[in-house]
């Protein structure tokens, strides 16, 4: 049985003391941990700002990239070689601002990987700047007067475009969040899980306690069973996406890969010299 | 009877005017006649106008000639634009539904009507007036109705038997047409020769062929012209040897999908051009900082901005060679003939392995997009070679995947490896690849990213043609990329004595070499499309002999013509 510790790297993380983001590397821990990934098999991918360090800090391969681009990297990862488990982890501004385009465009290719979204609702690492996630009159260097843009709700733009499945956590809600992670991996496609994860330093008001009081756990409703496409619609849009579980998962989802190379093999093991008879044929059609 | 033959097709865009003349020119290839082509078209995709001139052969040229001995007008802009290229003599034929403007004769041009859409329609259908076209043409050219019917017997062959049957029917009429009213004009009549069958391919398809035959095995690119053909052929080769082609929201998560790709192990690719490549920077620099083995293929087109698409102009080089933000280090290859393109383009994987960083293939758009008669590729130069990877049996304790080297070159391992589990990042770090900003580190680590290429400074990159016996050994011309063919035309036809030659890397500069070229030779002509010389300056900044060098250059969204070369280089002899 693998322990947590086996991927952690023992790097004590840049984080401020209390940051969210400990939490999620910890759950992201466990849950490799507990689906006994060897760790080479594992690759992390991460953009730049507080998240983007994640990667710095696990037991496996790991590619911190540009800002942003965490999501084509980590797609380019996962093409080169299917056998690997392929996280892609990054903030607000990563995802959704100077990201946004290849998240959209990642749900839509529906790779098998899974993206972890760092989400503390402000700029970090550049000390203290509105996100697109900040809500309307966050005060913040960049907005002194308060924010007057409307925040994107990453589960709802997720599931407008077509996710297949869909998760949201909370750093707060740890066990909780190793249970959706461990789905997220085990999920044939694009699964990405948005964890609201409370930015110690620079916002005052999306704190710990700020979500234990407005956060909705689809786990503890009574009742409970998965949500259908629309239904996960609805509850994202009455609790205005401030709700955690696994919101939303497409049974019958196939990834692309599969689609694009039924043979499944990884390409970085493929033997790369081609005949000369076929090199001829190739050349005859010209 | 001709040696060789330069001609003019023109038409309203879309309308085939570009298959009718690759359909000639395949047929032309397949019995032993040398072609090369050149084409104008603009960024639309149905009307405006749309040319193409075709200099066809016994020997081969990389060029088209500045006049030509026919055109075949399938619209009446192609008259206006093109009859000023005509040579004294020369014909206009155009097609009977157009009436060309009387005043024309009066210039001296002579004109004659054929029915090429009148047989396409009562024939078969009115789009087949691009064979009927094609029909014509080889009737002057001297080419035989059975070798075009092979061509198009090949080309229609998905369409079904009916489709071919008509399109034959056709080129009946055709032939029977110009029997019995063409027998005038047999002064276009091409020599015979050798049946020998060689491939026609454009710049951008000896670049896709050369990629597949490398081992590149995943390609994610964003269309742009005048690169599009490479990501479109690899799209159906890749897959069939059980690779990628993805098309993806924009370049900047094709160049980065790659690094990935890359960093797993595959060689990857991406090409594009211009706006594409400004795009790409950043994530060239993080190929750079993170040693992964890229190759991009930049196709030049006249920029700055969306510039003109369609246009031939090389000045994205000092962009490309100093680079984006920071410092570090880039391989560019310049080809500048379609076998070059395939052979450059092998090299430029063996490159990317052997010295972890990105390699860029900058070609042009005259490059990529004018169809050439080429010789057989060669089977037996294709050669992979990865460079240094580690096996999992060979890792060893204590791996360091950026570990400090006498040629600065590490270890790669691949994700899957056990016991190579390390971190990379575009943050500067150590040489476990951890972050790491001390002033030692950084200076170490900065001399073992751009020293590693250093020594192909030392390599003989430009090919010289030494234009013996006439040449008195002062002047030499110097160009890159598609340039380089319309200097030897100009040179070599009209035997100006003076030596020429052209950059097969640009980037390292081949320092030495070009240091025993200017002790050899007291004037050197840089030669290149773009406002700034950017060659020129180069070559200046890093080797010096400010006044021996002479800078030619042109900017107008068109290749140089032979005459414009002669004038220029004249002036030195």
């Amino acid at each position: 049985m693998a322990n947590m510790k086996d991927y952690s790297n023992n790097i004590i993380p840049n984080w401020c003391p209390g940051c969210g983001h400990f939490s999620i590397q910890r759950a992201l821990q466990v849950a490799a941990s507990k689906l006994e990934i060897p760790n080479e098999k594992l690759a992390i991918v991460s953009g730049i700002g507080c998240s983007g360090r994640i990667s710095g800090y696990m037991n496996s391969y790991s590619f911190h990239g540009i800002h942003g681009r965490s999501l084509p990297i980590a797609q380019g990862i996962k093409a080169s070689n299917r056998d690997l488990t392929v996280i892609a982890a990054g903030g607000d501004g990563d995802g959704f601002a100077i990201g946004l385009s290849h998240t959209l465009h990642a749900i839509r290719r529906n790779i098998n990987m899974t993206y972890i979204v760092l989400n503390n609702q402000i700029y970090g690492l550049t000390k203290g700047h509105t996100s697109p996630l900040s809500e309307v009159g966050f005060e913040t260097k960049s907005t002194p007067t308060g924010s007057i843009e409307t925040p994107i709700r990453p589960g709802i733009v997720a599931l407008a475009n077509g996710i297949t499945f869909l998760g949201q956590g909370f750093s707060g809600y740890q066990e909780q969040l190793v249970d959706i992670i461990i789905k997220a991996i085990q999920h044939e496609g694009f699964s990405m899980v948005n964890v609201f994860s409370p930015c110690i330093t620079y916002n005052k008001i999306n704190t710990y306690q700020w979500f234990r009081e407005h956060l909705i756990n689809l786990d503890e409703e009574e009742n409970k069973k998965p949500l259908n496409y629309q239904e996960a619609m609805n509850r994202l849009i009455e609790t205005e996406g401030l709700c955690t579980g696994v919101i939303y998962q497409d049974p019958t989802s196939h990834s692309y890969l599969d689609k694009l190379q039924p043979e499944k093999k990884p390409l970085s093991h493929l033997n790369l010299k081609i005949p000369e008879e076929d090199f001829n044929n190739l050349i005859n059609l010209y | 009877m001709n040696n060789s033959m330069s001609l003019l097709i023109g038409g309203v865009q879309g309308e085939g005017v570009i298959s009718t003349a690759e359909n000639l020119m395949k047929t032309l290839s397949s019995l032993g006649y040398y072609c090369f082509e050149k084409r104008n078209f603009s960024s639309r995709i149905k009307g405006g106008n749309s040319s193409i001139v075709i200099n066809i052969g016994l020997e081969k040229k990389l060029w088209v000639e500045d006049e030509v001995s026919f055109i075949v007008a399938l619209d009446q802009e192609t008259i206006d634009l093109y009859h000023p290229l005509l040579e004294e003599n020369g014909i206009i034929f155009y097609d009977s539904t157009i009436t060309p403007d009387p005043t024309l004769l009066k210039k001296g041009l002579k004109l004659h009507a054929l029915p090429i859409s009148e047989i396409a329609k009562k024939n078969g259908s009115l789009i087949m007036k691009n064979t009927s076209a094609m029909g014509f043409i080889g009737v002057l050219l001297g080419i035989s109705e059975g070798n075009l019917i092979e061509v198009i017997t090949k080309k229609f062959k998905k369409k079904g038997q009916d489709i071919i049957e008509k399109n034959i029917k056709v080129l009946d009429h055709v032939f029977q047409h110009a029997n019995e009213n063409l027998n005038e004009y047999s002064n276009f009549i091409l020599n015979s020769i050798q049946k020998n069958k060689r491939p026609l391919m454009l710049g951008n398809h000896g670049v896709s062929l050369g990629a597949l035959m490398a081992g590149c095995r995943f390609v994610a690119s964003y269309p742009i012209t005048p690169a599009s053909e490479i990501m479109e052929t690899l799209g159906v080769l890749l897959p069939k040897y059980k690779g990628i082609m993805l098309q993806v929201e924009d370049e900047i998560a094709a160049v980065n999908m790659i690094i990935g790709a890359a960093y797993g192990g595959v060689r990857s690719m991406t090409a594009t051009s211009g706006p594409g490549i400004s795009l790409m920077m950043e994530g060239i620099g993080l190929a750079g900082m993170t040693e992964t083995p890229i190759v991009i293929v930049n196709s030049q087109r006249v920029g700055p901005s969306t510039g003109m698409p369609t246009k031939h102009e090389q000045s994205d080089l000092i962009g490309l060679y100093f680079g984006g933000h920071g410092e570090y280090p880039t391989i560019i290859l310049t080809p500048s003939t379609v076998e070059e393109c395939f052979y450059s383009t092998i090299r430029a994987f063996n490159l990317a392995d052997k010295y972890q960083c990105p390699v860029i293939i900058l070609l042009d758009l005259t490059l990529s997009l004018s169809n050439q008669t080429i010789d057989q590729l060669d089977y037996s130069k294709i050669e992979i070679d990865r460079g240094k990877i580690f096996g999992a049996s060979e890792i060893q304790q204590g791996y360091k995947r950026f570990q400090f080297t006498e040629d600065h070159v590490s270890t790669r391992a691949i994700p899957g490896t056990k016991g190579g589990i390390h971190h990379t990042t575009g943050l500067e770090h150590s040489e476990i690849g951890l972050p790491m900003d001390t002033p030692l580190n950084r200076k170490k680590m900065m001399e073992k990213r751009m020293e590693k290429t250093y020594i192909l400074q030392s390599s003989n990159e430009i090919i010289i043609k030494e234009n013996k016996p006439t040449s008195n050994n002062n002047v030499l011309v110097l160009t890159f990329g598609s340039t380089y063919g319309i200097i030897k035309g100009a040179i070599e036809k009209n035997n100006i004595p003076v030596d020429f030659g052209y950059f097969q890397m640009i980037k390292p500069l081949p320092i030495k070499q070009l240091e025993n070229l200017f002790a050899k030779y007291d004037h050197i002509i840089v030669v290149e499309n773009n406002y700034s010389q950017q060659l020129a300056t180069i070559i200046r900044s890093e080797v010096g002999y400010h006044d021996k060098i002479h800078s030619v250059t042109k900017y107008d969204g068109t290749t140089f013509t032979l005459g414009e070369i002669i004038t220029e280089i004249g002036r030195w002899v």
